[in-house]
């Protein structure tokens, strides 16, 4: 351990970290453009100059490391006038073009100028003219005027996925990041180097023109589109009073976590999020009228025919179609109502097939929870579909979403021979008018609960966005139709919101318990 | 009936207000007559609309987009006068342009009247100087409101 004192604080840390780190732990932030948490530090942007007690010039707070006994001042007058140096060696190059760059509101360099600079700039000649708008990928839009080269994305492509599409050209004032003979950034991690990039000089294709950072408000959720559970922020739009906009969720990014994704997620969770408001089902359906239902009358319609063919000892006639985009409070719900109370066999899982993984974070299975599903016993083999049709008086499907590729020839076939069949879906989609009951469901990113990732652990979730319409989550629907069917009554009662289901999953299954 | 007696008092007050304003604006305009100047001057009724009064060089009357010299708008979809109108009744959506130098031009540009208070504020915010509320029309009063949300088109004029 080093004591250290950063502003007349004394600080202990570790040996070895550099002063930059010690200064974050204690709550003091010292500017930086080029470092970033997960690259080794370059320190091209002189922007962490600090003055180190008997060292004569500033050093860089990115690289030094700290030594016992250290007084580092960071608010000293030679600081605050190297800072306002580099700033202003910067903006003399920077085009200033805030007003129609993606990056405003959520710039380094703004926040900097903001901060230690405000000065009028003493630079009269004509800036440098460069390229403004270069397709470096098939997501990513560079600007060279832009670029204030602390190379980020030079050291993500060549640290973190290791194919160095982009390097540093020329010298001097001409100095500038490009790719390699025009060869394209293409690898499916590129999204993140938009993210990284600490001023607009490259910007997301998906984002660009589309909303202002400001207007976006982030929330914490977890992407559902592979096993890996990636941490990630929501970022929608609440919209304007007068004007309605045509969709709510504009983009998605990283959320830090270290044992799961990193700082990074891949291109797939980051642009494959329209799902979330295209063709978004938000009412309750039966028998393709337009009428309206309330969710309480249509649970206890749905109580009443689970009961009848319960109280007939005909619950074998009960089939169950699952898929593992449910959360794991849900699928726990799920067998103590049918597999505990009514004792029914034929459950089964309609999961998109394993697709491409790659070595980083992509995983082979496409819907979040089939660890969680195995874990609380369900099989997840394929069904013989014909033999799983037979003799079905009363079926339900969970399908939100449905994905477009989903083959649904086989069951439409048999829903005609189904006495009732009700279907759980979040999307509109040409099999919802097969079906005698459609519910509309929320979505992971409209809901609370946990889910299991590939590896086992187990990530709470809460709601990042407000449920369209009459869309519900199911595990509320699931502790209803259990209070509806009476079978077990204070059971159920007990449940209000997925945190006191995860509770008693705790107490009843032990890996759960274990993995908290 | 002392409540009618109070309607009656009122009724005398207010003509006397009246008969004092006539004999003021009376005596100044007789003193005028024979060329008698006073500091303060007899009242005119403009007589309106046939007679307009000058508006002040300052003042704030309908917005208007200005146009580059190639005549695009001026508008880079900033949105700052969006984020700034306290009355929340403009709306742009951006669209992009070929030049790499324009890059942003507005697609929509809607400014919705009957809820705008002239403020002002979204000509301050601009930073390109593409809004301004000097056209000196103030009348543009509509039957109905749809007519009032002026668009693009409208607002370049």
């Amino acid at each position: 351990m080093a004591k250290i004192f950063i502003d007349e604080r004394e600080i202990d840390v570790a040996e070895g970290t550099t002063i930059l780190k010690a200064a974050k732990s204690a709550g003091l932030n010292i500017p930086h453009l080029c470092y970033h948490k997960a690259f080794i530090p370059e320190g091209t942007c002189r922007m962490c100059l600090v003055e180190i007690e008997g060292i004569p010039k500033l050093e860089l707070a990115c690289s030094t490391q700290v030594r016992d006994g250290m007084e580092v001042s960071t608010k000293s007058e030679s600081v605050i006038e190297a800072r306002k140096g580099v700033l202003e060696c910067l903006l003399a190059d920077h085009p200033i073009d805030c007003p129609i760059c993606d990056k405003a509101g959520e710039c380094k360099l703004q926040d900097y100028y903001e901060e230690y600079g405000l000065f009028e700039s003493e630079f009269n000649e004509e800036k440098e003219k460069r390229q403004k708008k270069i397709e470096i990928g098939k997501n990513l839009i560079h600007d060279q005027e832009r670029c204030v080269l602390c190379r980020r994305c030079v050291r993500f492509l060549r640290e973190i996925t290791k194919n160095e599409e982009l390097g540093v050209f020329q010298r001097g004032v001409h100095t500038e990041v490009s790719t390699y003979e025009g060869i394209l950034v293409d690898n499916n991690y590129s999204g993140n180097l938009a993210e990284i990039c600490p001023v607009g000089a490259i910007t997301d294709k998906d984002f660009r023109f589309k909303a202002r950072s400001w207007f976006l408000q982030r929330s914490e959720s977890i992407c559902p589109l592979c096993s890996r559970g990636c941490n990630i922020y929501v970022e929608s739009h609440q919209g304007f009073s007068r004007f309605s906009l045509p969709k709510r969720v504009y983009r998605i990014r990283t959320r830090e976590n270290q044992i799961i994704n990193g700082f990074w997620i891949c291109d797939k969770g980051r642009y494959e999020y329209s799902y979330l408001d295209q063709e978004r089902l938000d009412n309750i359906v039966v028998n393709n009228s337009q009428d309206s239902h309330s969710w309480p009358e249509i649970t206890s319609l749905i109580a009443g025919e689970i009961g009848r063919l319960y109280h007939m000892k005909r619950s074998a006639h009960i089939g169950l179609i699952l898929q593992s985009w449910l959360s794991n409070e849900e699928l726990f719900l799920i067998d103590k109502i049918f597999r505990n109370d009514i004792n029914i066999e034929k459950i089964c899982f309609l999961d998109p097939p394993e697709e491409a993984a790659d070595d980083f974070l992509l995983t082979a299975e496409r819907t979040p929870n089939r660890r969680g599903a195995k874990e609380l016993g369900f099989d997840l083999q394929p069904a013989n579909w014909e033999k799983f049709l037979e003799d079905v008086d009363l079926l339900f499907v969970f399908a939100s979403p449905i994905r477009d590729d989903t083959d649904f020839s086989l069951l439409k076939a048999a829903l005609d021979k189904i006495e009732k069949t009700v279907l759980f879906a979040s999307h509109n989609h040409e099999i919802n008018s097969s079906f005698d009951i459609v519910l509309p469901m929320s979505l992971i990113a409209e809901k609370g609960g946990s889910l299991t990732n590939i590896v086992g652990s187990v990530q709470g979730f809460s709601n990042a966005l407000d449920a369209p319409g009459d869309c519900r989550p199911a595990w509320q629907f699931l502790v209803e139709l259990g209070n509806k069917l009476a079978l077990n009554i204070d059971f159920y009662n007990q449940f209000s919101d997925p945190e006191s289901i995860r509770e008693v999953m705790k107490k009843e299954i032990s890996f759960f318990r274990e993995k908290q | 009936m002392i409540k009618a007696l109070g309607y009656f008092i009122e009724i005398i007050k207010g003509s006397l207000i009246t008969t004092r304003h006539f004999m003021v604006n009376m005596w100044f305009h007789t003193l005028k007559l024979f060329r008698i100047k006073t500091k303060r001057k007899g009242a005119v009724t403009i007589q309106y609309p046939e007679e307009k009064r000058d508006i002040a060089s300052r003042h704030r009357s309908l917005h208007r987009l200005l146009k580059r010299e190639d005549g695009k708008p001026r508008c880079v979809v900033c949105m700052l006068c969006v984020t700034v109108c306290p009355s929340e009744c403009i709306y742009v959506e951006a669209a992009e342009d070929p030049d790499p130098e324009v890059q942003k031009v507005p697609s929509t540009f809607i400014i919705d009247l009957s809820r705008c208070c002239f403020c002002g504020f979204c000509v301050e915010a601009c930073p390109e100087d593409a809004i301004r509320m000097d056209t000196g029309q103030i009348e543009f009063a509509e039957y109905s409101r749809d007519k009032l949300i002026y668009d693009l088109e409208k607002l370049t004029g």
